[in-house]
């Protein structure tokens, strides 16, 4: 037999399957991560757990076959050193509560490797550097010398092994660049189609009613229907289920716990909702950033947790929920809540005002930059830590992030995504010479405003929506447009800020438009209050704004109106 | 015996099935046809509705019957006595070489392999040229 080959892209007969083999090897590393976990808590418990035990081997066995005929040699070691370590166990369970450790360690480092197998070759030294850790188990437990293969349990492991699922025949394999190829040309065509719309305006401005233009009307709008379903058979095409990125948390749980002397058990629930691929990729920083917040932060440690009748054991959700045109994923802790009162404090010495006392908006306070960094973390309202690059980066992905409390009882995030990232379905508005773009999805009303309907309270401009007051903010200073005359009256469009209603101040409404967003230049910051560029159809850009960003009002000292945080 | 290649796979692995996929659809195979399975079950199912079959793939360890089940039920049932079977593992010491000759593989293929190796197996299976 030819030793194994070496993983050179170019070379491998199999390289092109290198996507296939992370999607088939990563569930199945997590799965034994997950297992492990459960495991830990019955081992220190007592309870050899027999049964779910035994499918380990046969995961790891699969991973470490698939990993030799990619010629992943150090990823086939590091599931043959899992594997022995197994074989150890299998015979000699009263050793198992002290290997939960090691194993949990190998079986992440696994899912790691299998991670970043996609982009670069596995490191050996990490894979050789656990294999040489299995040994020393090994040889420290006496009498324990398994040979390359170990049989027994085999019958049984194999009725509990999840088989894989068959290619269909009507199935083909499509590396991810291809999909993202395809997606930005979709993109190109809505361009150009709106581009060809605006022409035929034009002309039909210019000639008149004729039949000839008729015709073109015809087809133009034959050529829109088909554009809609070219986009959803693409973003059909690139959906990917959550559990993807759900996979990896229980380990950072129980990590994270561990080190800070937490017990925190992890759940998760609709994980077969499914994203975009580019969401995927994207929403796994910011979950992480909630669920370490929430282990470090929110969870109490045992002690504290019995002392107010809590279970010593915490739990944190991530739960993914379908909606009709977005997902919802959910990150819920059962611990002690956000201290409302040290977010108010800490949003006034930045010189922010909840635009109400409402809860909601209280909690918009958390995201403001800059909150968090003003106190040591540990405190109890140390919950702010880096919020605002949470919220900043569900927006960048057209999303935005609400959070719940109960004080005691835990906290809630909310990140509402969209299903699709490549057209923003907008509300174009004019400011002064300016066009903007409101996506459609935040918008919940607009009104035209007459000026006497606009009421200043506490220095704060409001006027009233279904009989409900909201405050208002005037577009031209919110986005510092030079200096406008604005026509007497106005419009008022009414956005979801965070699931509440705020006032947008325009001038113009100029209609609906399909645009392809695109993401802004990381150089020139993060512009308050703008969630991206997107093409018009005359080919101009046009700035996306961003409602969420409403939410929270800062009062200028210069007696404007108010302005988005995180401008000075 | 038809010179047509009919090949059978049984793997539990997605992933493997997609390698084979990737052998069969090129030179000299190219035109050869692959029947999927699996598990040791499934397989089994085709194994015995495809008489003409020019070569089984069998994985020894899968859920649902595993290589040396399907073997010993071949073997009982004398299926297709004509068909090479070859025993696909990830490791395997002569001992269990043996147990799988024995109970009727027709040769062993270990992991990794790679297309050539199959190229080999097929070409001393079928000694004629394609026609």
């Amino acid at each position: 037999m030819p030793p194994a080959p070496s993983p050179t892209p170019d070379e491998h007969p199999f390289a092109e399957l290198i996507r296939d083999y992370v999607a088939e090897c990563l569930p199945l590393a997590e799965r034994v991560t997950d297992t492990l976990i459960a495991l830990e808590r019955r081992w220190a418990a007592g309870d050899p757990a027999e049964e779910e035990f035994a499918p380990l081997k046969g995961w790891l066995h699969t991973i470490k076959g698939n990993s030799a005929m990619m010629g992943l040699v150090p990823l086939q070691e590091l599931a043959h050193a899992l594997e022995d370590v197994w074989g150890l166990l299998a015979a000699r369970p009263e050793l198992r509560p002290r290997a939960a450790d090691l194993l949990l360690r190998g079986s992440g480092l696994l899912a790691d490797l299998i991670r970043s197998a996609e982009t670069a070759p596995p490191d050996a030294g990490l894979a050789a550097a656990f294999r040489e850790e299995a040994r020393a188990f090994l040889g420290a437990a006496p009498g324990a010398a398994p040979g390359p293969e170990r049989r027994q349990g085999e019958r049984r492991q194999g009725e509990r092994r999840q088989s894989v699922a068959l290619p269909e025949s009507d199935t083909v394999r499509v590396t991810s660049r291809r999909l993202d190829q395809l997606l930005e040309i979709f993109g190109e065509a809505i361009v150009a189609q709106a581009s060809l719309e605006e022409a035929a305006r034009a002309l039909g401005v210019r000639a008149g009613a004729r039949d000839d233009l008729a015709a073109l009307d015809r087809a133009l709008t034959a050529l829109q229907r088909t554009l809609r379903r070219f986009e959803r058979a693409v973003m059909e095409v690139r959906l990917m289920p959550v559990a993807t990125v759900f996979g990896r948390f229980g380990r950072l749980v129980r990590d994270l716990a561990r080190a800070e002397g937490k017990q925190v058990r992890l759940e998760t629930t609709g994980g077969e909702t499914q994203l975009d691929k580019t969401i995927i990729d994207r929403i796994g920083e910011p979950l992480v950033h909630l669920v370490t917040n929430a282990v470090i932060h929110g969870i109490e440690p045992p002690a504290e947790r019995v002392r107010r009748g809590k279970p010593d054991e915490a739990v944190i959700t991530l739960a993914a929920i379908s909606r009709s045109d977005r997902v919802l994923i959910e990150v819920r802790d059962d611990g002690r809540g956000l201290d409302l009162e040290r977010i108010r404090v800490k949003a006034s010495a930045l010189g922010v005002t909840p635009a109400s006392d409402d809860p909601e908006d209280l909690y918009a306070l958390a995201f403001l930059p800059g909150l968090s960094t003003t106190d040591e973390v540990s405190e109890l309202a140390g919950r702010g830590v880096g919020l605002d690059v949470v919220a900043g980066s569900v927006r960048a992905l057209g999303g935005g992030v609400r959070v719940t409390s109960t004080p005691g009882a835990g906290t809630t995030f909310t990140l509402t995504l969209p299903l699709t990232v490549a057209v923003v379905r907008s509300l174009l508005v004019g400011v002064g010479e300016e066009r903007y773009a409101v996506p459609l999805r935040d918008v919940m009303a607009t009104f035209r405003v007459e000026p006497e309907r606009l009421h200043a309270i506490d220095g704060r401009q409001m006027t009233l929506w279904q009989g409900m007051p909201i405050p208002v903010a005037d577009a031209t200073a919110l986005l510092g447009v030079p200096a406008w005359a604005p026509p007497a009256r106005r419009y008022c469009v009414v956005l979801s800020a965070s699931g509440r209603p705020r006032g947008l101040l325009v001038d113009r409404l100029l209609g609906h438009r399909d645009l392809v967003a695109k993401p802004l230049d990381p150089a020139l910051g993060r512009p308050p209050a703008i969630a991206g560029a997107a093409i018009l159809g005359d080919g101009r850009v046009t700035c996306l704004l961003d409602a969420a960003q409403l939410g929270v009002v800062r009062e200028a000292e210069s007696g404007r109106a108010p302005i988005a945080p995180g401008r000075r | 015996m038809s010179e047509e290649l009919l090949f059978l796979v049984v793997d539990d692995s997605r992933l493997h099935h997609q390698m084979y996929d990737i052998i069969f659809s090129k030179p000299p195979f190219q035109g050869a046809r692959v029947l999927h399975a699996a598990n040791g079950r499934e397989g089994y199912a085709l194994f015995a509705t495809h008489p003409e079959l020019t070569m089984v793939f069998l994985d020894l360890n899968m859920p649902e019957m595993n290589g040396l089940e399907f073997l010993a039920r071949r073997r009982a049932e004398q299926l297709h006595p004509h068909v090479p079977v070859v025993l696909v593992t990830t490791e395997s010491t002569p001992a269990d070489e043996a147990r799988g000759r024995d109970a009727g593989a027709w040769e062993y293929l270990r992991k990794p392999f790679t297309p050539e190796d199959i190229q080999r197996l097929v070409a001393r299976a079928r000694p004629a040229p394609r026609a």
